[in-house]
């Protein structure tokens, strides 16, 4: 099946591997970034205290009441948006979510279509970043709620007693204590990501992928191309972990001073 | 005693727990006036540490008033000396009530300069020289001047609690609350902070001190409040409390610890 000949006229094509390389790890690193935003938004949705009906609990605190009002003045619109959307997007698949975005909730858009460094193209590469940001903001959000639940209350009791908001105590107590905790996990995701990022290739990303099918197309083999894309993976992917692993390794011994 | 002289009147707290079955606070009414050193003792359970952390609503109460500067901390409004009506901002309050806890509480990831200047900085919009010059002084009275750069990590329990201490009076608060500040310290290491307390004390400031250290209560104290299943059960002196107890329970807990 696999021949070296296979592997010379591969080798032809490896301009689009290169180009495929550099849409692969773009996608991954919009996909990271903007899901990470998002993440946040959800894991701090999540945890927010907002109720709306909470009037209806008379007692100080609302936490008194019970039965239909109690639970009534206990609801919190915020967490349930964001646990539904976490909970959706975690049990369905990435395939269907690709397709629904990109044939169904964009397709009446009518995107830009230029090429993203001369090579990418726009209107096909924004669907697949928004679907892969959409999927793993449901993953990252977990992890980014269960790093702030780590820290230790008491933090927060001493940031709220020296007059500090809700939002200063988040933003110069909880939150940079928290990311440093969750970075091996969200390094993690990103190599995730870069696998995961191989379906975009269905809705015409030029990803690697797609570098596959296009010699496939042309020689009439896919063998030697699926091996070539699996080694680039690989090359992506395993120094990644083992750069996390190192960098892991060197936190957590700072923080055994 | 004047109004003027009290700082914080609690009026018939209450903090219930698991559905109203527990009462942490079963109704306690009582004053803190401008200058005292009120001692607040009793068993393990008997909601010292609630009624403390109500007083700046760490606790949000069931019930009750907790009234600071005559302004109703519990309740969302106010009105003001000019018949207008205000919102309590509870951060405003948090900031005169400085707050120091059993386990310290220490920004871990700050040096213990940044752990000082943090609040007046982004609270009060103090400068960071204005702040610095602060901290530094506060840290040379507590005699830890040399470790401004260290992370709470390098420090020794004695030396974190007197660092919380100190963070807290960054703030410049009227009155500071004590959760148990010696209970989780090597024993050799209570006598340092107990003496950065009591030089507190007798510099004026209004205090409030839940402890197990009786003999801190006696000597540094001048009220001590003995509290018994979220009850207020006994208020007095020292002397009245420690040498001529009444109720039966405040005399088979002294029985125990003394
Ligand atoms: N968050 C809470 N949830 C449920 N019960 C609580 C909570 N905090 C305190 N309690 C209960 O309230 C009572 C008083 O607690 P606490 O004020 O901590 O007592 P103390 O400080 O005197 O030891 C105890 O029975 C305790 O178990
Ligand atoms: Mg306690």
């Amino acid at each position: 099946m696999l021949s070296i000949e296979g592997f010379q006229s591969a080798f032809k094509y490896i301009q689009l591997f290169k180009e495929g390389l550099v849409c692969t790890v773009s996608l991954s690193a919009f996909t990271v970034i903007l899901g990470f935003v998002l993440a946040l938004v959800l894991a701090l949705m999540r945890m927010a205290d907002l109720r709306p009906f909470r009037f209806l609990d008379n007692t100080q605190g609302g936490e008194g009441r019970t039965g239909f009002i109690g639970f009534l003045s206990r609801f919190r619109p915020l967490n349930l948006i964001a646990s539904v959307y976490i909970e959706v997007f975690r049990a369905t698949p990435l395939m269907v979510q690709l397709f629904i975005i990109y044939y169904v909730l964009l397709a009446g858009l009518d995107l830009p279509t230029f090429k993203l460094f001369g090579l990418i193209r726009f209107e096909r590469f924004i669907p697949g970043v928004i679907a892969l940001s959409l999927n793993s903001a449901a993953y990252l959000s977990e992890i980014i709620r269960s790093g702030i639940q780590s820290i230790d209350g008491g933090q927060t009791e001493a940031a709220r007693s020296l007059g500090m908001t809700q939002t200063q105590n988040m933003r110069y107590i909880v939150l940079p204590q928290a990311i440093k905790n969750i970075l091996p996990a969200i390094a993690n995701e990103f190599v995730t990501i870069i696998k995961e990022s191989a379906i975009c290739w269905t809705i015409g990303v030029q990803e690697i992928m797609s570098a596959v099918n296009s010699v496939k197309a042309a020689t009439f083999t896919i063998g030697e191309a699926l091996i070539i894309a699996a080694c680039i993976y690989f090359c992506l992917t395993f120094p990644t972990s083992k750069i996390i692993e190192y960098f892991e390794r060197k936190m957590s011994r700072g923080d055994k001073r | 005693m004047a109004t003027s002289d009290k700082l914080i009147q609690v009026k018939n707290l209450k903090k219930y727990y698991n559905k109203g079955t527990l009462h942490a606070l079963d109704d306690v009414t009582v004053d803190v006036n401008k200058g005292d050193v009120m001692v607040v003792i009793g068993p393990s359970g008997s909601g010292k540490s609630t009624l403390l952390r109500s007083l700046n609503l760490l606790e949000i109460p069931t019930d009750g008033e907790i009234l600071f500067h005559n302004i109703d901390i519990t309740k969302k409004k106010f009105v003001n000396k000019h018949g207008k009506v205000e919102k309590v901002d509870i951060n405003l309050h948090r900031q005169k009530m400085g707050m120091v806890f059993q386990h310290f509480n220490l920004f871990p990831h700050k040096t213990i300069l940044d752990n000082m200047i943090l609040a007046p900085m982004k609270v009060l919009g103090v400068s960071k020289t204005e702040a610095t010059e602060k901290a530094m002084a506060l840290l040379k009275r507590v005699g830890l001047e040399d470790r401004a750069g260290a992370f709470p990590i390098q420090l020794s329990g004695g030396q974190k609690q007197r660092i919380a201490i100190v963070r807290a009076l960054m703030m410049e608060p009227e009155v500071m609350l004590f959760d148990e500040p010696t209970s989780a310290l090597d024993p050799e290491m209570v006598g340092e902070v107990l003496e950065v307390m009591k030089e507190l004390a007798l510099g004026g400031m209004t205090m409030v001190v839940v402890t197990h250290e009786m003999g801190f209560a006696r000597e540094v104290g001048n009220r001590v409040l003995f509290m018994a299943d979220g009850k207020l059960v006994e208020e007095g002196t020292p002397e009245e409390i420690f040498d001529h107890p009444k109720h039966p329970r405040l005399q088979d807990f002294l029985a125990k610890v003394l």
